[in-house]
Formats: C-alpha cells, structure tokens, sequence
C-alpha cells in the first residue's frame, strides 16, 4: 500500500508539470499577458518593454514558467489584474466555489444513488423508462441552458430564489446553482448506479446470498450495494476536480463571485498570474481527488488491495 | 496452495485504473448451464454475426428510429436550410427587437429584431457541422494514437498515456477559454479545432483499451502464430472487434461536442456575431429574459433536441452492440 | 420422503417467445440418500434446483404447475418470510463457481458468520468463532487466520470447501449440489466430493447432486435421474443404470465416456444439439437425436413407464424401452 502511494504520487508529477506547462503555454503564446496590464488604455513600447523585462517575459517560455513554479512553491501566484495577490483572490474565490461543489456532491450522491438503486432494483418498470429518459433530456441539455430555464422560472416566473448569488454565497443560496452545476453528473451517476445494480443484481454471489436464506433488505445493503457502488464512488471520486474547473458556465449564469468567476475575468483581461494561478491549483485538485479515489478503491474492493 | 484463477479487475470508470489496463468490457464467465434468459435463446438457429445482429434489434428499435430520423433532418436542413426557412438570418430590424410570434415570424423575433424561426434554422448548420466535424476529428486521431498504442505497448504506449492523463487533468470548458479567447477568425474551424485537440484522449482511451482486449483472443494468437503480419493483424483481425466501443462512444461525444460548442459561444469565445449558431442567440437573448423568453427558449428547444438525438442514438448503438446489459 | 418433488412445470419468458424449461418433472430424495441428476446444458436440471431452492429468478421464470414437499409442506404455498426461513436453515446449496458465488467484498469469515447472525440471532463473536469451527471441520489450514481473508486469497478447492461449510454450516436436512466440482482441477474434484460424501452421511442428510458427470456419480449417488429438455427420461438405483440402461439417451452418454477397455475405437457421440425450448420438439423431445426413432416417437409424448424388472424404482420415458433395456 504505502509503495502504492509513492508511486501514484511520482505518477502524479509529469502530468501535474505536463498540465500546467500546456496552460502555461495556451496562456502565452496565445495572447499578450501585459496587454491587460496597463489597464484598459494600450501600453506605450516603452512602458510595455519595461514591463515584459520586470516580469522576465524576455526570457525564454520555459524559462518563465520554471520561474513561475518556483515562485508558486514558495506560496507566490503573482499579482491579478487589480494589483491584488492572486493567492488573496483565491481566498476569496476558493471558500465560494468549494460550497458550491459540496452542495453539488451531496445532490450527486443522495438523489443520483438512490434513483439509481431504485431504477436499477426494478429494470425494465415504468420508475425505470421514466428516470432513464428524464437522465438522457439531462444530460443532453447543456448546463448553461439548464441554468438560464432554471434560473428564469424558479427566479424570475416563480420569484423562489434571487436570480443572482448574493457575494457572501452561503449555502442556502447555492441549492439551485448546485443542482445546475451538479445536473449532468447527477444524470450519469443514476445511470451508472443502475447499471451497476442491475449487473450485480444477477451475479453468482448475490444469488448465494439469497440462496443463504438472507432477508431482502440484507441481500441488497450488505451484498449488492458495497458491491455496485464501488465504480460510482469512483466516479463521484474524479467528479470533484470536473466538477470545480466546470463551474465557471455555473458561476456566470447565477453571478457568483467564485473561481470560476475569477477565472473569466482572468481570460478577459489576459492576466497570464490569474489564470495560471487558479488553474495550477485546479489541477492539484483533481489529481489529488484521483489519488483518493484510487485509495478508497482499494479500501472498498480487497482485491486490489492485495492483488 | 497457490491462487489458479486469474483475478478479473472490476469494470471501471475511465481515468480511475489502478495503474493497470481497464478494459471496457470485462470478460463475460460463462457458466455451464444457465436458465435460457432472454438472450441465450437460440444462438445454434441462427448465427447472426455482432453487426447484423444489432443492426437487427436498432430496426425495431423505436428510439433509434426516432432520434435517426431528427438527426437525419437536422442534417438535411443544415444542408439546406432555404428549404423551410425564406428569409437571411441577418436580416434584422431593430424596431421589431422582442416582438413575440406574428404571421410570418412563428417564433417572434430577438433582441436585435432578427427572426427566432429563421435563426433556429440556420443554427442548425453550425452544430451539425461542429459536431460532425470534430467527432471524425477526434475518432481518426483518437483510434490511430489509441489503437497502436494498445497494439504496440511498451514506450510509446507508455508516454500517451500519460499525455492524456495531462488531458484529462484540464476542464473542458476552460481549456476552450483560454486557447479561444484569443482567436479573431469567425468560422468553425478553431472550435474544431480546439475539440479535436483536447477530445482525442477519451477516443485514445477507449481504442487503447479495446485493442488491447480484441489483441488477446486466441483467433489473434492464431493468426500471428501463421505469421500475419502487423498491418494485417491490426486491420483484418484486430480492428473490426475494436471498433465498436469507439463508434459507441463517439456518437455519444458527437452530442456533447454541439453542446460544448453552444457553451463556448454562449461564453464569447466560440463563435461570434455575426455568426450564426444557437449558443450565441441563447447568449444575447439571456439579459432580456425578462421580456422576450421567446428569444431564449426556441434556440434552447433546438440545441437540446439535438444533443439529445446524437445522445439516444448513441445510447440505442451502445444497448444495441453491449448484449450483455440487454 | 425428504423431498418430493411433483409434477414441476418451470418456464421463462425470452425475446424469441416463451421457454419450456421444465415440463412435469417429479423427483424425490430421502434423508441420508444422494440422488444424481444428469443431463445437458438446459435440460432443466438447475431450473428444477432453483425452483426447489427458492432462488430461480421471477420474472423471467415462472412455476406454472407443480408441487415441493418438502418434510409434507408445500414449498410453493409458502409465504416468501417463511421461505426465506427455509433456505440455508433447513436447505442449503453448493455452487458450481466458488469464486463468483462469494461475495468478494466481504471476508469469508464474515460470509460464514453471517448464517448464525441472521438465522440463530447469535452475537457476532459467537458467530466469529463458530465460522473458525466450520472451516476447520472443512479441514481449512490455519482457520484462525484465514477466516479474515477474502475469498480470492484462496485457492479453487479451498473456495469450494468454504461453499460446502457455509452449505452445512446450520446442518440442513437437504444440501443441493450444483456441478460442486466441474470448475475444480481434477485432482482436487475427487478431495472435494470425498468432504461432501462424508459431511452427508455424519450429518445425514438428503443430497442432490447435478452434474454431467458420470464418473462422479458411480461413486456416490444412490439413484439417477436423467433429465432432457426439462423432462426426467430415466430414473433408476444407481448399478442398474450402469449395467443397462432403459434410454437411448442415457445409453448415448454412457457410450460417450472414454473407456480403457475400448482403447482405440472411435468415441460415440450423440449427434445433433439439445433442442431449442422454446420450440421442443413434439412427441418424445429426443426424437431428432434418436438411433431408434419411429413414427411413433414424432407424435406420441412417451409417458415415464414402470420398468421395473429386478428391483423396484425405475422409470423410463421410451416408448421403446424394452428394445433399449435388452437391445
């Protein structure tokens, strides 16, 4: 097990540099990181050459993004667009977009679990056709449609919820932003669970267990569930760092000042710090959420751990 | 004594292998007799190969049917869309900016005054062909990478999958933000573009996985102990039982790619006016929800039923081709 | 009678119409007896276990006809609490994949425990130590230890052993044996059935065993039952059915076992395929594959006659059995 560890953790290094690096590069090659920095007037040559010199935007793209690593392991991401620390902005922005993704999770895990274990105990009834066709018009509705419909009906028709996050975002505010943001996830997670049931449903040790003279409800909590939910907590697993980085369309239709929020203005305005920043630490989000996942894998299923 | 059964690895989601290969579809045990359930009927009657057998069932099968002839008419009128649309989607008229539905305008007009009906219909060419487009994209780069990385292993398989594990590390969305936010040119090729480059890792997967079940059955074995060649073993023995998750898969992303690309455009950095595609017109007519839900809701309805098309046929493929889950 | 089954009528709805899996199959077995059922791949003998163990999957399957006495009750009049009761307490069974059939998330210790919690109420420790005694009385190393493994720490026989502790683990009057050894290396199978004879004849208990296997059952079994597209074609004390039999079909298997004795000649075999079920054949179902098919046979369901000679207790479904019997 701890072998395992240090070697998912090595595993880990190429594709958080390779990630970043490829950011890095998107974000200066593509556009012009002091265009955004002398406000909103164009630089003067002299004020512009000045400027790539203080930043070492003279010096070769590698070169830049060593540094910048460097500079992000000792816990400086540079400054944003407004002067501000990137790393106070991610204060800020962080707390937010995390409420947002737990109020996401739970939705995945409470209502996507339990209708997939109802679909998939009763395949093939109408709960079953019913909540597989409301799963497929989910995820084929694309967020930011989902967003706007509920946002126009719960918000503006029905008067629900405020249409706009207020910036102290507290949880009871992020419900429906959450549920949007968690909309397609919660749609495959149903699937996959059913599915899963369904399959373990007919396998050899559940008809043993039946066979053992077990209740009905023991049959299905201690043998069928432990079984089938090990690929979707898996799944759920991997969705949080998706989840965090595809929160922007999310962040913008409900006007909530998080990462995502941070993040779009970064683009905007071409701060190379910002948006490097922000996604430098999306991805340690997402390979640290794989390594946990990975672990608990082998926690939910023996064979691995000793395979 | 010593464990003689191999252990099968458990079926997983892409991106959460331990480290080993996660083959899509785990090897079926086949028990000596089983009740005659409803797919092991009569295999000896009549032996139909994985081909016909499931183009058989998608022939009965009405949600193929129904999302086969949408998506056959959305390509149709992205063809052609004269045929049910007269007037020019730009031809816009700021006095009539969020009039609802008059004779001749059935779906009313936006925020510009341009014609909803008109603009729906002409929408349809820009999703078409960004989803078609990008999903042969993503299914030539993906396979070829994928499939001959399964195929070959060793270095080579090695570093590509650690390079779509650095894909996979980026969102979506904001890969498209940035490397788009940039581009000036208003046609759909960067959009394509952009999919391809961070969509070919999932194909790759898929392939990579399939190829590397498909190269270990014994007809394989058989056929490169006769001395077949690579090429031959690749493409006559190999591929043909490959290919089907990869078709199942890149339907399914085809509905996805139209609904990323109306994401993109609804963000600014897609297409832009005066293009004409339903992320856009979702986008402008979203300030003025208020007054003219019209705007909003006829492109909104046209996007999701055709992502929902290209997604039910996938899912129909999918039943059709995985008998297992019947 | 232990067990009676009566008249059993078993059948599943497919795709391609409805499947015929078990048509009027009546069988018994009395405690401390074995009875062997032989027969094909879907020739209904498992439908007809599972039917009698609780456990066949409805919907698809469905008994339309039939009785389960078992110790004078009706199994199929039973309410599913008091069934449930029934399985695992008073009726155990042993599959033929081990390592499928236990659940892999759990410890087998755990596995084994769970029959005391659930049927006997006892505490988790008692039922700790109690699944120890089970395996070692399966004569598992080291139980102390192994108990806290997952079933993929073992190996094929030692999985199978771990089956048949559970099976008799709240010592059943009944154990039902689904092919115990056909997934076992051919040196452990012989280990395996040793532990199974043994087990039943300290506990005596009724044991049926299925298999295809004729080899296993000339060695433990009491009487034969052979089973073909969900019909009992031949029933017989187990020495008569080796000396003659009264089928043609259970002559064709007979005749398919490699034998020292006729090293060199050809091997027979039956030809043709097990008929499709959900389109048996009329008459006798056998017929297509029948050396001594007539007209007859095409039309005429043969009825399971009394052929008894010698002793008492045999059947055959042949129209023509006394042709088979003395041919």
């Amino acid at each position: 097990m701890g072998r395992y560890v240090v070697r998912r953790l090595l595993q880990m290094i190429p594709v958080f540099i390779g990630a970043t690096l490829l950011i890095f590069l998107m974000v200066n090659v593509m556009g012009d990181p002091i265009a955004g920095l002398c406000g909103d007037r164009e630089c003067d040559p002299a004020t512009a050459a000045q400027l790539r010199h203080e930043f070492g935007l003279d010096q070769p793209v590698w070169q830049q993004y060593a540094t910048y690593m460097g500079n992000v392991f000792t816990g400086d991401f540079g400054t944003a667009f407004n002067g501000q620390p990137v790393t106070e902005l991610m204060g800020t922005a962080f707390p937010v977009t995390i409420r947002l993704t737990i109020v996401a999770i739970l939705f995945e895990i409470i209502v996507g679990i339990v209708l997939g274990v109802v679909t998939g105990l009763r395949r093939g009834r109408p709960v079953d056709t019913g909540v597989l066709l409301l799963t497929l018009v989910v995820i084929s509705v694309p967020t930011f449609v989902t967003g706007l419909l509920l946002q126009l009906l719960l918000g503006v028709k029905w008067g629900w919820i405020d249409p706009a996050v207020s910036s102290e975002a507290a949880f009871g505010e992020l419900i429906v932003p959450g549920l949007v943001l968690a909309s397609v996830s919660l749609a495959y997670v149903t699937r996959l669970t059913r599915t899963s049931i369904a399959e373990n449903r007919r396998s050899d040790y559940v008809r043993t267990a039946i066979a053992k003279g077990l209740p009905r409800h023991r049959v299905i909590t201690r043998h069928l569930l432990r079984n089938s939910l090990i690929p979707v907590v898996t799944f759920i697993g991997t969705d949080i760092g998706a989840l965090m980085g595809g929160a922007i369309v999310t962040e913008r239709i409900f006007n909530i000042h998080g990462v995502g929020y941070q993040l779009y203005q970064g683009i905007l305005r071409q701060n190379t710090q910002t948006v490097v920043g922000f996604v430098t630490v999306l991805v340690l989000v997402f390979l640290v959420a794989n390594l946990v996942v990975d672990l608990l894998y082998a926690v939910l299923d023996p064979r691995i751990r000793y395979a | 004594m010593p464990d003689q059964e191999p252990y099968e690895p458990e079926r997983a989601v892409a991106g959460t292998g331990m480290g080993g290969t996660m083959d899509l579809g785990a090897s079926e045990a086949v028990t000596l007799e089983q009740p005659p359930g409803p797919d092991g009927a009569d295999p000896r009657e009549k032996p139909r190969s994985l081909w016909s057998d499931a183009w058989h069932d998608l022939r009965r099968n009405p949600v193929f049917i129904i999302s086969a002839l949408v998506i056959l008419f959305l390509i149709v009128i992205s063809l052609w869309p004269s045929l049910i649309a007269s007037g020019s989607p730009l031809k816009c008229d700021l006095a009539k900016a969020q009039e609802g539905s008059q004779p001749g305008h059935p779906f009313g007009f936006n925020g510009q005054g341009c014609d909803v009906y008109t603009r729906t219909v002409y929408g349809a060419r820009t999703s078409v062909a960004v989803g078609i487009l990008a999903t042969l994209g993503v299914a030539v780069l993906g396979s070829v990478l994928g499939g001959l990385a399964g195929f070959f292993g060793g270095a080579g398989d090695a570093v590509l999958s650690r390079i779509t594990d650095i894909f996979f590390a980026i969102p979506v969305v904001l890969g498209g933000l940035v490397l788009l936010s940039v581009i000036t040119s208003n046609t759909v090729w960067p959009v394509i573009g952009f999919i391809v480059l961070l969509g070919w890792p999932q194909i790759s997967r898929i392939a990579r996985g399939s190829v590397i079940t498909a190269k270990q059955n014994d007809y394989v074995q058989a056929a490169r102990a006769l001395g077949a060649s690579n090429s031959r073993l690749l493409l006559r023995h190999i591929a043909p039982n490959a290919v089907a998750p990869v078709i199942v898969v890149a339907t399914i992303a085809l509905g996805t790619y139209i609904s990323l690309e109306a994401t993109l455009s609804f963000l600014g950095v897609g297409l832009k006016p005066p293009s004409v595609s339903w992320g856009i017109d979702i986008s402008s007519a979203a300030p003025y929800v208020r007054n003219a839900p019209h705007a909003l809701l006829w492109p909104s309805g046209a996007l999701a039923i055709t992502v929902l098309a290209f997604i039910m046929l996938g899912d129909a493929v999918r039943d059709a081709l995985d008998p297992k889950l019947r | 009678m232990l067990l009676e089954v009566r008249d059993l009528h078993v059948e599943f709805h497919t795709r391609d119409g409805v499947a015929k899996a078990v048509n009027g199959v009546s069988y018994g077995v009395d405690a401390g007896e074995t009875l062997a059922v032989l027969g094909e791949s879907g020739s209904g003998k498992s439908v007809t276990a599972q039917t009698v163990m609780g456990i066949l999957d409805i919907p698809p399957g469905r008994v339309t006809a039939g009785e389960i006495l078992f110790e004078g009750r009706d199994l199929l009049k039973l309410k599913e609490e008091e069934r449930r009761k029934v399985r695992g307490a008073e009726m155990a069974m042993i599959f033929q994949d081990a390592l499928s059939s236990l659940n892999p998330v759990l410890t087998v210790g755990a596995q084994l425990a769970e029959m005391f919690t659930v049927h006997r109420g006892m505490s988790r420790k008692d039922a700790h130590a109690k699944a120890v005694e089970l395996m070692d009385r399966v004569r598992i190393p080291a139980a102390g230890e192994r108990v806290k493994q997952y079933p993929h720490q073992f190996s094929g026989g030692m999985r199978q052993r771990i089956m048949i502790a559970m099976a008799m683990a709240l010592e059943p009057k009944l154990i039902i044996a689904d092919e115990p050894t056909t997934a076992l290396d051919v040196t452990v199978q012989a280990q395996v059935m040793d532990l199974l004879a043994e087990l039943q004849r300290e506990l005596h208990m009724g044991l049926i065993l299925i298999t295809h296997d004729l080899g296993v059952v000339a060695d433990v079994a009491d009487k034969i039952a052979v089973m073909y597209a969900g019909r009992i074609v031949e029933t017989a004390p187990v020495h008569d059915i080796y000396k003659a039999p009264a089928h043609p079909y259970t002559r064709g298997l007979l005749e398919s076992i490699p034998r020292l004795d006729q090293k060199g000649q050809e091997l027979y075999a039956i030809k043709g395929l097990p008929p499709n079920l959900t389109r048996i054949p009329p008459g006798c179902a056998f017929h297509p594959r029948c050396p001594m098919a007539r007209d007859v046979c095409r039309t005429d369901v043969p009825p399971l006659y009394d052929v008894t000679e010698s002793d008492a207790g045999r059947g055959s479904a042949c129209h023509f059995w006394r042709e088979c019997l003395h041919g």
